[in-house]
């Protein structure tokens, strides 16, 4: 019986909390998604440019590492049994692009745009190593670009 | 090219689900299978029982006896029952197992059929036994339980929906440890034909050791007044319920049969 209350706790708890989580996350990703989109990050490779004028040019890496709550892990595991899209672990990966595009494109403050950008992800934690889902973590890198004025 | 940033409306990588109902209909669905594997695996319990070797269950009975039996028996008292359940099962039955009776200090009035061929005596009914005769009575009904394989059936569901739960979650996760709390195994519980066809069981054994079946009735009748004058409930009832029905069998069993009443053989001095 203990058992059972302190399985429904968490599973409340991590929806409970977990929802609210995710929702200030995706305002907060909205808002700075807004600010930073005068900067444009492209996958292209080669852009054409007057190299005299390229004042700078570095890698921007922006990396975000996100976990997922008691409530969804539960369901994606109801889903591992019977098969289909698992709805509750794509707002997981969603958050931690969006999040590391952002982070990267604040790294490159100042510069005049991102070329060849490209995402990675990898799962991490303890629980990874048994094939199972502990947290993601999505890496966004590019080479930022600084113009001469 | 120009190159024009806008935010993107709308995100199609996230669907707008319900979380809470898509919860709803995952585990539904999956409690409606768990439910219908259980009555299927029961229905093939029923047809396996019959075929299952004693050697088998004893097999299983290893894993399973100290779980229920524990630490605490009274060897004592288990090595004097001993020989009166021997005479019993050597003389009167053909059983396929070698029953052993353990004696449990407890106050309990109750006495359990276990898988393997053991007889857990609880000494709250050893207490209340007057006579040899009352004793193999009881020794006799579960000796009757074994002979028609009724206490692996109460165990076999049991153990299927263990199985199960196994199967699907492997042997350590939680659920599987919840499922275990459910096999309660010191109570399984008879139907009445069971208990019925076991004091029918019981009653020849009494008849073949004492050529008659006195001691069975009076048994029944000295429990059932200490039930009603100081206990609510007496667990020997619980498991084995006696119904008024009950008692009218075991009369209208022993007439039909010719089973008479006759003087009763004494205790052992020990007990």
């Amino acid at each position: 019986m203990g058992d059972l209350v302190f399985f429904l706790i968490l599973l409340g708890m991590g929806y409970g909390v977990g929802t609210w989580t995710e929702k200030r996350h995706y305002r907060s990703i909205m808002e700075r998604e807004e600010q930073l989109l005068h900067l444009p990050a492209i996958t292209a490779k080669k852009v054409e440019l007057d190299n005299s004028k390229v004042e700078r040019a570095v890698l921007v890496v922006g990396s975000a590492v996100i976990s997922v709550d008691y409530f969804k892990r539960l369901l994606a595991g109801l889903r591992n049994i019977f098969g289909g899209t698992v709805k509750s672990y794509e707002t997981l990966l969603d958050r931690a692009r969006r999040e590391a595009l952002l982070r990267m494109k604040e790294k490159a403050h100042g510069a005049s745009m991102i070329i060849n950008v490209r995402i990675e992800t990898s799962t991490i934690g303890k629980r990874a190593f048994k094939g199972k889902l502990g947290s993601i973590e999505a890496i966004a890198y590019g080479t930022a670009i600084k113009m001469n004025s | 090219m120009r190159f024009i940033p806008r935010q993107s409306s709308g995100n199609v990588n996230v669907t707008k689900t319900s979380a809470i109902r898509e919860f709803l209909i995952l585990a539904g669905s999956l409690l409606a299978i768990i439910l219908i594997l259980y009555l299927i695996l029961g229905f093939v319990i029923e047809m396996v029982i019959p075929h299952l070797s004693p050697r088998l269950e004893q097999a299983m009975a290893v894993n399973l006896l100290p779980r229920i039996v524990g630490s605490e028996t009274d060897e004592a008292k288990s090595r004097e029952l001993q020989p009166l359940l021997d005479r019993l099962q050597e003389h009167c039955t053909k059983l396929p197992y070698h029953c052993t009776i353990k004696v449990s200090p407890s106050p309990q009035i109750n006495a359990l059929a276990l898988p393997g061929g053991t007889i857990l005596i609880f000494s709250g009914l050893l207490d209340r036994v007057a006579s040899e005769n009352e004793l193999a009575f009881v020794l006799g009904h579960e000796m009757g339980h074994f002979a028609h394989r009724d206490h692996l059936r109460g165990l076999g569901r049991g153990l299927v929906f263990m199985a199960i739960s196994t199967a699907l979650f492997g042997p350590h996760s939680q659920i599987n440890k919840l499922a275990a709390r459910f096999l309660n195994l010191t109570e399984l519980s008879f139907s009445r034909r069971q208990e019925t066809s076991a004091d029918h069981f019981a009653l020849e054994v009494l008849h073949c050791a004492y050529g008659h079946v006195g001691g069975a009735l009076t048994f029944f009748e000295k429990l059932a007044a200490s039930e009603h004058s100081r206990y609510n409930k007496i667990s020997f009832f619980s498991s084995h319920p006696l119904y008024p029905e009950r008692l009218h069998e075991l009369q209208a069993y022993s007439r039909q049969h010719g089973f008479g009443s006759g003087k009763l053989t004494p205790l052992p001095d020990d007990l």
